[in-house]
């Protein structure tokens, strides 16, 4: 009913290829693109822009990173959060070697440089696949964390080792900062993180993204047919890692405001990981809903014993809240293992053939 | 449908309940009783949410009005921190933050949000400069107040007889243990002793051979710790198991946890640690504590009388000054953020007041101003005799003269690197 495919016939093969072949999903997104555009920043409160929007915006786009390389070029890696470290600091350097640059330039800047050591711990995915090569990608997270520690120059020799977020303006604005206001980081984090979903997408459905599935399904058949696995495999290393790296630059300077080393601990690789994992491996859509369940979720939960007036101690609270997230993952990964895209497809295929399901 | 008829009826419960308790002090405490660091967590707000209860079943709040002392858990997370702070800070009257980590963040956005962040004890030790830092208050003492009172002792009040000694410097790899460093360092280049650092990382508190392995070869004459949560206690078995003479190894307040030292006992006297708030069991307030919360306190007895409890008492009873001073100023009984900040900036414990509020022998006076944001009461050394936590020096004090040029010079670097920072030109230098 809905979903009512009837009718939407395609005549050439350039309309049968496009993003949105069903009318009504290109109409549900848009419904989002406004609400994520105009609505939402109309009626956001500060609470809201600072523990829902700006960190599900942020998240979101680390795991797409992860995502292209986990999910569709099949190399496992643990290095996400010291990767986001990386454009973190570049950024933070960026910043204060060249104040006068625009803030959008050093952040795309600093994806650069993520990049670059993405590409170099990418290298034993040549001779390693799978868990060995996941290993190898955690040597990166423990070795990188630890740079951040030792090398003064980094956080510009600041006493407590860790990086400031510098007030910084665009065209007058501030955008990052203690004076900026969360509406234009906001915005600022969206602007990014929506051309970069697009740059994503584009690249899976090309001949890139193609050339990723087939070393993902099987590298030795993919050699066969003339793929250069070092280039593709090196190719997937410096896309996600570049992706990575501006997610990590947005973290800090659109929402965190200050940074530690150990902020970027292995633990903030895991909460990408299973972002990635739970949303969806091999998917873009996956990326937003594993945001969406688990960085929003357990801030919704949290305000829910207050919203219903029932006075519950705030570490019950706390405890209750990690048991219900975890609950919610083991559901939703029993209901449906390939994650929360794969149910959404799963649901729209019921959608569009009810009510006469054959 | 029956669950229905209950929420709406909770749901109008709890709106009647918030028009009845319209007036009241808000003041949050971003509390951690979960995650790593619990341990040592739970009793500091354990005794800051009894002081408060107490006020508010004795003289029903403070001027009248009851204090809201809710908790916002973190778990010592920066992420869920910063959370609870944008939660909270619509009605905030001050942020507690509870970690360096936290205080890192939401000090920037103080002059924006202009709530004052109440930090006793921890925090940037430069927050002292008021001129600087008009939103931040961090009294009795800062670190730095602890490492000059911490060398005068083992110096026995000359650091000049430190010369040519080795004092290694055990804390923890974050900005809360490297906080002491620069002080420490400037202090060993002008006296001429030794100066080793030796971090932890968070990964290996609980595993400290190495870091003891190289206190066996470097033989330093003292170490001075600073540690916090799981670390404490990984150091002193430590210390216990390598036989470093417990005379020699001192720590900061946060270090000086009765639980910690419980595990080794016997083995252990002879540890010190600097603190700045002493346990009282026959101090007025806890025997108001006992009488007017009693059973409803989370805490038992023996908690009770430990040094993290009577702390957290201490850390309340300095708030509910700034705010009975916040309420004088103003003639007014509700009070506003922007109050509070003048009235924690006119704190005066005299000895005669700290008797009146029943403190006595908990804390030693201290008075802060619109330019000193910390008072620096002065602390006394604590040694473990086996059992307990005993008092072991006279009130120690800072040696203020060697510390404030680099207190400035450190104020000034931060306001430099956050430009624009508005500076309080009001107050007089310190």
């Amino acid at each position: 009913m809905l979903y009512r495919t009837a009718g939407q016939y395609k005549t050439t093969y350039r309309s049968d290829q496009a993003l949105f072949p069903i009318r009504q999903d290109a109409l549900l997104l848009g419904i989002i693109l406004v609400l994520g555009w105009v609505v939402l920043p109309l009626t956001a409160s500060e609470f809201v822009f600072q523990t829902l929007l700006i960190p599900v915006l942020i998240y979101a786009l680390a795991a797409t990173g992860l995502n292209l390389l986990t999910g569709y070029a099949g190399q496992l890696s643990l290095g996400t959060g010291a990767f986001m470290g990386v454009g973190a600091y570049a950024c933070y350097k960026l910043v204060t070697i060249f104040p006068e640059m625009n803030l959008l330039i050093s952040v795309l800047l600093s994806g650069v440089f993520s990049a670059g050591v993405g590409v170099m711990f990418g290298l034993p995915s040549l001779r390693i696949k799978g868990f060995y090569l996941a290993i190898a990608t955690l040597a990166a997270q423990f070795f990188l964390v630890w740079l951040f520690e030792k090398w003064p120059w980094l956080y510009n020799y600041n006493a407590s080792g860790a990086i400031q977020v510098p007030n910084v303006d665009m065209f007058g604005v501030w955008v990052a900062g203690p004076q900026a206001t969360s509406t234009s980081q906001y915005y600022f984090v969206l602007i990014v993180v929506t051309v970069l979903t697009i740059v994503a997408i584009n690249l899976t459905r090309g001949n890139m993204g193609r050339q990723w599935k087939a070393v993902r399904d099987m590298d030795i058949a993919a050699e066969l047919i003339g793929i250069n696995l070092l280039k593709t495999k090196l190719l997937a290393f410096a896309v996600s890692s570049y992706i990575i790296g501006v997610a990590g630059a947005l973290f800090v300077f659109m929402w965190r405001g200050a940074a530690e080393p150990n902020l970027f601990d292995i633990e903030l690789s895991f909460r990408v990981l299973f972002i990635a994992i739970i949303g969806g491996l091999g998917s873009i859509l996956g990326n937003w809903l594993g945001a969406v369940l688990i960085v929003a979720l357990p801030v919704i939960l949290n305000t829910v014993p207050d919203w219903i007036g029932v006075d519950i101690k705030s570490a019950t609270v706390e405890h209750i809240n990690v048991m219900i997230i975890g609950a919610l993952i083991v559901f939703f990964l029993i209901v449906e293992p390939h994650g929360l895209a794969r149910l959404w497809q799963l649901i729209r295929e019921k959608l569009i053939h009810w009510p006469f399901p054959y | 449908m029956k669950h229905l008829t209950r929420l709406a009826l909770a749901g109008a419960v709890a709106v009647t309940g918030a028009a009845v308790s319209a007036q009241e002090l808000y003041t949050p405490n971003l509390s951690y009783r979960t995650g790593p660091f619990a341990a040592t967590g739970i009793p500091l707000m354990n005794g800051q949410a009894d002081y408060m209860n107490m006020l508010n079943a004795r003289d029903g709040g403070i001027g009248g009005v009851p204090v809201n002392f809710e908790e916002c858990e973190t778990g010592y997370s920066t992420e869920k921190g910063v959370e609870c702070y944008e939660r909270t800070k619509d009605k905030a009257l001050v942020t507690q933050p509870w970690s360096t980590g936290i205080t890192l963040q939401v000090l920037p956005k103080t002059n924006v949000d202009q709530i004052p962040i109440l930090a006793p004890g921890y925090g940037f030790s430069p927050m002292s400069d008021g001129k600087t830092f008009q939103w931040a208050f961090n009294p009795p003492a800062s670190y730095w107040d602890g490492m000059s009172m911490i060398l005068q002792e083992v110096s026995g009040g000359d650091l000049s007889s430190l010369a040519g000694k080795k004092i290694a410097h055990l804390h923890l790899d974050h900005p809360y243990g490297k906080e002491p460093l620069p002080l420490l360092e400037a202090m060993g280049e002008q006296h001429g002793f030794e100066v080793l650092p030796i971090p932890v990382g968070i990964s290996e508190m609980q595993n400290q051979s190495a870091q003891w392995l190289q206190i066996r070869r470097e033989r330093p004459d003292y170490v001075i710790m600073w540690g916090w949560g799981a670390m404490n206690a990984g150091a002193i078995t430590e210390a216990v198991k390598t036989r470093y003479p417990m005379d020699q190894f001192i720590g900061v307040w946060w270090s000086g946890h009765s639980d910690d030292l419980q595990l080794v006992g016997e083995d252990g006297a002879g540890y010190r640690a600097i603190s700045w708030s002493l346990p009282n069991a026959d101090a007025p307030v806890m025997q108001a504590i006992k009488e007017h919360v009693g059973d409803k306190s989370l805490a038992d007895t023996e908690e009770q009388g430990e040094v993290f409890y009577g702390r957290g008492v201490v850390i309340s009873a300095i708030l509910a000054e700034g705010i009975r001073n916040a309420q004088a100023m103003t003639g007014n009984s509700e009070v506003t953020p922007s109050d509070l900040r003048d009235g924690l900036a006119s704190l005066n414990f005299t000895q005669e007041r700290i008797d009146e509020l029943g403190l006595t022998g908990m804390m030693a006076p201290f008075a802060t101003s619109c330019a000193d944001h910390t008072g620096h009461s002065g602390g006394w050394m604590i040694r473990w005799d086996g059992s307990q936590f005993v008092q072991d020096s006279d009130l120690l004090s800072a040696n203020r003269a060697a510390i404030e040029p680099l207190e400035a010079e450190k104020a000034a670097e931060y306001a430099a690197s956050n430009a624009p920072w508005p500076m309080n030109e009001a107050c007089e230098a310190m």
